[in-house]
């Protein structure tokens, strides 16, 4: 049933993405309903899929985050108007169920000790915050494609479909803000409760924590020049590119060095 | 169009592919004078007329016979000729009857039949042309307004034809907006003073853009336009400091050569501290000098690079009009069997009630005088009554429906009202 509902959002969202991708091969835009309608459907199977889930290990991890990327997309459609987020999440959403499929999608029978709800809430806000970080990534990705272009005045596909330069700025200020809180919780509840339960047999891994506190000083970085900085457009695009590439570069690094889809690092 | 002579709808007048700009602005007319001159039409026989006067065209939607309603409009409008020309307002017009009246208007009103292919504009001017001919419309124009506005709804959102931006000017906006996003409470400076600084001015107001300074040579024009749009009018020197805080700058000055040169505007734009800097250099020769594009987060575009965005919006358009054309061909089929059938049924059933609460009266007038008669006989008068009845009205009636399937019942069921005195539908 779980991997079941994994295929139809994988359908759903690889269909998503072949009519984002649509207009820069030269065929018609898909309607904008369907253009939410598609990924709001996915999403719904996957929420079923994720409930029956233990947010243990490789694939839950990657399937929530493919969860929180296209509910951010859905939601960063009222601030922009458009679907131009989905020509980067609809892909990445893609790979993303795709690989959680791969890499073993089964429910938990035996609930390990200190899965509670401060365990699903550390879960939820850490990954959230990966999605938030992904989000301001794809802003400031797009930001510069259409910087780029209005400034060789080439006003093709990229032009006429992205966004306007200010309100990608906007949301990739306001992923990036969003993501700091989220984490900083998401850290703080892994501490707490590595702490309480190390005694029963609850491990908190050291790639676990170096990545955390890496992820967590990058982003506070980030939002650190954004907000007191006052760092905007195309340098915090630049900063974001950056920080996202330096998170997922390590997470690389300390997941070939301890490989397996057990946990997800 | 169809050589169909007599009652039925009609559209009579100018537009911006017949008449030149200086026979279009005299034809046009105000709101206040619209009533007047459809009085005036109306007295000539058209038992029902709309108005649509815009600065590209000006149409007389009548019900009518063709003469001498039509006469009445060209006549109208031929008053208003500065030079009489040899065959009057007449020489500058068109005439559609029918079926292509409904499918003008209809086409008028999804933007096919504009000066800029698919503008929303026009849209509003129907209907406003609607409003104020209310009273005079009658209710087979209310019907064909009413519906011409569904169907420039239908046009629009069912395809794309009203997409993009089509002129320079707005073209400006659309790039302006792809910087800024939401225009509304930016801020503009314009350099120059003549009439496309002002149109790309209003297109920059109309979107909510505040503008800051009017900057000319003669600072007399730079007042008028300042106190249209709400700015404040200065002296070209004074308005290099403002390129540091404004967001837009639009320069269309008659300058020969360039004004906004990297010396003047340079030292100012780098304490914007990365805020993006629209330029939109609208004048020929260009008044910015090319090498300002280098500046970090300034944006210019010249006359060229706009209208490579408004001819791309155009092209996108056109695609669009196959499209557009089969939903006006769609909705013109639905008026038509509307139209067509419109009454029939209900006035010839009243025509035959008529006629027979007559043939019944006088039959029995004549058999109160012939009261030796045989009750067989009496009813051999009242059969021969009905055969005469049912012969006389056989005719008519074939003749009124196959008038409705063609979409001229109107036309004649008007005439069998006058004449034999029955009332108009409510």
């Amino acid at each position: 049933m779980i991997v079941t509902l994994h295929l139809v959002a994988l359908a759903l969202y690889g269909l998503t993405t072949v009519l984002a991708l649509a207009p820069f091969v030269g065929q018609r835009g898909a309607p904008r309903v369907l253009s939410i309608a598609l990924p709001c459907a996915g999403a719904s199977a996957q929420v079923v899929a994720v409930s029956q889930l233990t947010l243990v290990g490789l694939g839950p991890a990657l399937s929530m985050l493919a969860l929180c990327l296209v509910l951010l997309q859905l939601a960063s459609e009222r601030l922009l108007r458009g679907s131009a987020v989905s020509f980067f999440a609809a892909p990445l959403a893609t790979g993303l169920v795709g690989l959680a499929i791969l890499s073993g999608l089964t429910p938990d029978a035996s609930p390990a000790p200190g899965r509670n709800a401060w365990f699903v809430l550390h879960v939820v806000l850490s990954v959230l915050c990966v999605a938030l970080m992904a989000l301001a990534f794809i802003a400031a990705a797009l930001y510069l494609l259409q910087f780029r272009e209005l400034k060789a005045r080439r006003f093709g596909q990229i032009f006429q479909l992205f966004p306007p330069l200010e309100r990608l700025d906007q949301l990739n200020r306001f992923a990036l803000v969003a993501g700091f809180p989220a984490l900083t919780l998401g850290v703080l509840l892994a501490l707490g409760y590595g702490a309480r339960f190390s005694g029963e047999g609850l491990h908190l891994a050291k790639a676990q924590l170096v990545w955390g506190i890496f992820t967590w000083v990058v982003l506070g970085w980030a939002v650190w020049v954004r907000v007191v900085r006052h760092w905007a457009g195309r340098r915090a695009a630049f900063a974001s590119i950056a920080g996202f590439a330096a998170v997922i570069l390590v997470y690389v690094a300390l997941k070939l060095a301890q490989p397996g889809v057990e946990r997800f690092l | 169009m169809t050589s169909h002579v007599g009652m039925g709808i009609k559209v009579v007048g100018v537009n911006h592919r017949t008449a030149p700009l200086e026979v279009r602005e005299r034809f046009a007319h105000g709101a206040h004078e619209v009533p007047g001159a459809l009085a005036r039409v109306m007295a000539a026989g058209a038992s029902g007329g709309v108005l649509l006067s815009t600065c590209n065209r000006t149409e007389f939607y009548l019900l009518a016979e063709d003469e001498p309603a039509l006469e009445a409009v060209w006549s109208l409008l031929g008053e208003r000729l500065s030079v009489p020309a040899s065959g009057g307002a007449r020489e500058y017009g068109y005439l559609a009857r029918d079926r292509d009246a409904v499918r003008h208007l209809y086409r008028v009103s999804a933007g096919l039949d504009s000066m800029i292919l698919g503008e929303s504009q026009i849209q509003g001017q129907v209907r406003e042309a609607w409003e104020a001919s209310r009273a005079q419309a009658g209710p087979v124009l209310h019907r064909l307004f009413q519906t011409a506005l569904h169907v420039g709804s239908r046009v629009r959102t069912e395809t794309a034809l009203g997409m993009g931006t089509a002129s320079a000017a707005s073209a400006g906006v659309a790039v302006a907006g792809k910087i800024f996003g939401d225009l509304a409470g930016h801020s503009a400076l314009i350099l120059g003073a003549g009439d496309m600084a002002e149109l790309a001015a209003t297109c920059l107001t109309n979107e909510g853009v505040h503008i800051t300074l009017v900057a000319n040579r003669t600072q007399e024009r730079a007042r008028a336009i300042a106190e249209r749009l709400g700015g404040r009018a200065v002296s070209l020197e004074e308005a290099w400091p403002h390129f540091a805080t404004t967001d837009i700058a639009l320069c269309s000055t008659a300058a020969p050569h360039t004004v906004v040169t990297w010396e003047r505007v340079g030292p100012l734009i780098a304490e914007r501290r990365g805020r993006p800097l629209c330029i939109l250099d609208l004048a020929v020769p260009r008044d910015v000098d090319p090498a300002v594009r280098q500046i970090e987060n300034v944006f210019l575009y010249d006359v060229d690079d706009l209208q490579t965005v408004a001819a791309q919006a155009t092209a996108r358009r056109r695609d669009e009009i196959p499209a557009a054309e089969r939903i006006v061909e769609e909705e013109t089929d639905l008026f038509w069997a509307w139209y067509g059938g419109l009454g029939v049924v209900p006035t010839i059933k009243e025509f035959r009630a008529r006629m027979d609460a007559l043939r019944v009266a006088e039959v029995e007038h004549v058999l109160k005088q012939l009261s030796h008669l045989s009750s067989e006989d009496r009813a051999r008068v009242e059969q021969l009554s009905q055969a005469l009845l049912n012969k006389f009205l056989h005719q008519p009636t074939v003749a009124l429906k196959q008038a409705a399937e063609q979409g001229h019942g109107y036309g004649l069921l008007e005439a069998l009202r006058r004449l034999f005195g029955m009332e108009p539908p409510a």
